[in-house]
């Protein structure tokens, strides 16, 4: 009986003794975060430059938060409310870090820059740290409707997203010609897939390259049709064309188009795989079953073989719809929005308004921003209510 | 299988279809084909109009070497390997954790809260972008390498969640259910069970993150400023204005710029397809 005490008020000793710890490293942590300041770690270390002292203050901030957060799950595990609840409580504690993380930089940013939609503002606080804009309501919008740019960047959005489709069905139909079992065949596979892997900027700076009249591939292969070599009075060969090649990204009406293309490269890319990837998982049964009934070609792909790659369907069309509205590297690398800002879409607008060359623009690049976020929002929803009815059926 | 085998057919189109195939594998590449032959030609072939022809002479060293010399490629892919490896890391862990939490957990905020991981995953990064900015500000992490890590990771857990969420979901619940019968506790049942067998959709995230952030040029380019902390994908775009005509040295970096990804790709190949299906479909 005594014994039994014993250890049951150690035990209690031990986790009471824990929780004490943890409470006080909690503490401790959260005190010295607040006291933390570049300033303080310049002094400290001696940094000849405030800003030299950036990076080491943030690590030292870091490692007391992370001190903060394994304090505070310690005290709270040790807590006799947990024990009774762990189900319960066990949820919040998996997800508070990630959650809380992803909140500040993902979702909170979502209304501020919808607030700032509301403002005229450049970016800056004035000495004391107060905020410099000033509150004008729909103004921004009301300039983005009498704004020919606007409208400019809203038809290329427009264009992006209708002829970047045309990568699901490109892309089934690479898939269908390589979905066969001869030799080799996984190293085509995966070097048809080649383009997606490689960074947008880079093929960017391809397609620059290949569209440039002078010496581009597009050039060369259009100077096997229109071109002479001839020998000019100075004795040196040069090319003379008619028409001259076309100068894809220097032209108004057809930098878009150039762009787009280039855009399209990786993107079938990743259509290919989506839809390889789906007719592995085709069941064979079906085909033999519609074989026997007499279907081939186009009428089983169309009755039985597509209807199989729905999935797929579905993510190729989220995915190219997303790439579409996301389209900015290959635009900045290319054009920067020209010639004359035709190739401009609100992605790339609303960047070179915001921090652009010249004043920043904040409240102007949200508004464009927020028009952006609308036109993204119909297809979240879409694709979350599709999820919804998903996860219904699977209970 | 569908469409049908082509050993099946007549030796004609057997035939046609292996001549077919690398044709039109030599077409769909030619663009990437073209820039590295220009990467490994000199300055003067270019100049006189020689773009596509054999290369006069053989430059492969000399050209990459120079780019070696001459800019600061290599502080770029260093500066990037920085941003891309600890990104990776945190946001897959991470989501290993609210994976967890939102498959295995049944309470009323569930799908709620997955739903908004999913959600902030697809919005513009636009939108994003100035309160992002403003925040490093005052956080005075603007313009650091772990500033840019910070956000990316932030950003990338989303992903992360919606994939580690439904590949918990489709393990055996009985088992975690048996084990808390046994009174296991919840972390051990989480770090002794199901991270063990969450192993292949770890590998596929780290694949995928680390290719993602290693081609991220906007947010580098809006969070970094300072040349000394640029990663690769901005440094080639400042490259290509600085080396204006000097398309050899140009292609040679962009292709260095593209080789960790493609490595990575081929290394891993069956874990990054299964990545970018988002988990919809398994194979």
């Amino acid at each position: 009986m005594t014994s039994n005490t014993t250890v049951l008020t150690d035990r209690f000793a031990t986790a009471t003794g824990r929780a004490i710890a943890a409470g006080v490293v909690l503490v401790l942590c959260v005190a010295a975060l607040m006291f933390v300041s570049t300033d303080l770690v310049q002094e400290l270390f001696g940094y000849s430059q405030n800003i030299k002292a950036r990076e080491p203050t943030f690590f030292i901030r870091i490692s007391l938060l992370i001190g903060a957060i394994a304090a505070a799950f310690f005290l709270i595990t040790s807590l006799s409310y947990y024990k009774r609840n762990k189900v319960a409580i066990a949820p919040w504690m998996f997800l508070s870090i990630g959650l809380v993380f992803f909140m500040i930089y993902v979702i909170v940013p979502i209304f501020q820059s919808i607030s700032y939609s509301f403002t005229r503002w450049n970016g800056l606080y004035d000495i004391n740290g107060i905020w410099t804009g000033e509150w004008v309501g729909l103004h921004n919008y009301k300039l983005l409707l009498n704004d020919p740019n606007f409208y400019t960047s809203l038809w290329n959005n427009l264009l992006w997203l209708l002829l970047f489709m045309l990568a699901v069905p490109i892309g089934l139909f690479i898939a269908l010609f390589l979905n066969q079992t001869v030799r080799g065949i996984r190293i085509y596979k995966s070097l048809f897939f080649f383009p997606f892997v490689i960074s947008q900027v880079v093929v960017g700076l391809i397609f620059t390259w290949a569209y440039n009249p002078e010496f581009g591939l597009l050039s060369e292969i259009w100077s096997w049709f229109f071109c002479e070599t001839k020998t000019n009075i100075m004795g040196n060969l040069t090319r003379v064309c008619s028409p001259e090649p076309p100068s894809i990204l220097g032209d108004e009406t057809m930098a878009t188009y150039g762009i787009i293309a280039a855009g399209l490269w990786p993107q079938i890319a990743y259509c290919m795989i989506l839809y390889l990837t789906g007719l592995n998982n085709i069941s064979s049964d079906q085909i033999e079953a519609g074989r026997l009934d007499g279907a081939k070609g186009w009428k089983m792909l169309r009755h039985v073989v597509l209807p199989q790659l729905k999935p797929a369907t579905f993510i190729a069309i989220v995915v190219t719809v997303i790439g579409a509205l996301r389209s900015f590297d290959m635009i900045a690398t290319m054009t920067q929005g020209g010639p004359y800002g035709s190739s401009n879409v609100l992605a790339y607008y609303m960047y070179d308004q915001a921090v652009g060359e010249g004043v920043g623009r904040y409240g102007y690049g949200s508004a464009i921003a927020t028009v952006l976020f609308l036109i993204m929002l119909v297809y979240i929803s879409y694709f979350l209510w599709r999820m919804y009815q998903d996860e219904m059926e699977a209970r | 299988m569908f469409p049908s085998p082509i050993e099946k057919s007549s030796v004609g189109l057997r035939l046609a279809y292996k001549v077919l195939l690398p044709v039109a594998l030599f077409l769909w590449l030619l663009p990437l084909l073209a820039i590295f032959m220009t990467s490994i030609r000199p300055a003067s072939d270019i100049a006189t109009g020689n773009v596509f022809g054999i290369p006069s002479s053989f430059q492969l060293l000399q050209n990459y070497g120079e780019v070696f010399a001459k800019t600061d490629a290599l502080q770029y892919l260093l500066n990037t390997l920085m941003i891309a490896v600890p990104t990776t890391i945190i946001s897959v862990a991470l989501a290993c954790l609210t994976g967890y939490a939102l498959a295995i957990y049944k309470f009323k905020w569930a799908l709620p809260l997955f739903f908004l991981f999913v959600a902030g995953n697809f919005v513009p990064f636009q939108i994003l972008m100035l309160p992002v900015v403003d925040m490093s500000n005052r956080l005075e992490i603007i313009n650091t390498v772990p500033g840019l890590v910070m956000f990316h990771a932030a950003f990338q857990t989303g992903f992360c969640t919606l994939f580690m969420r439904n590949f918990i979901k489709a393990l055996p619940f009985e088992l975690i259910e048996s084990a808390r019968l046994e009174g296991v506790d919840e972390f051990k049942i989480f770090w002794h069970l199901v991270l063990p067998l969450v192993k292949p959709a770890v590998a596929a995230l780290c694949v995928l993150i680390f290719t993602f952030i290693w081609n991220d040029f906007f947010w580098a380019s809006v969070l970094i400023r300072d040349d000394s902390n640029l990663p690769i994908t901005v440094g080639v775009r400042t490259l290509n204005g600085e080396f204006v005509q000097q398309w050899h040295l140009v292609s040679a970096a962009s292709l260095l710029a593209a080789v960790p990804p493609v490595l990575m790709f081929f290394a891993m190949q069956k874990h990054f397809i299964a990545g970018l299906t988002l988990g919809a479909t398994k194979g």
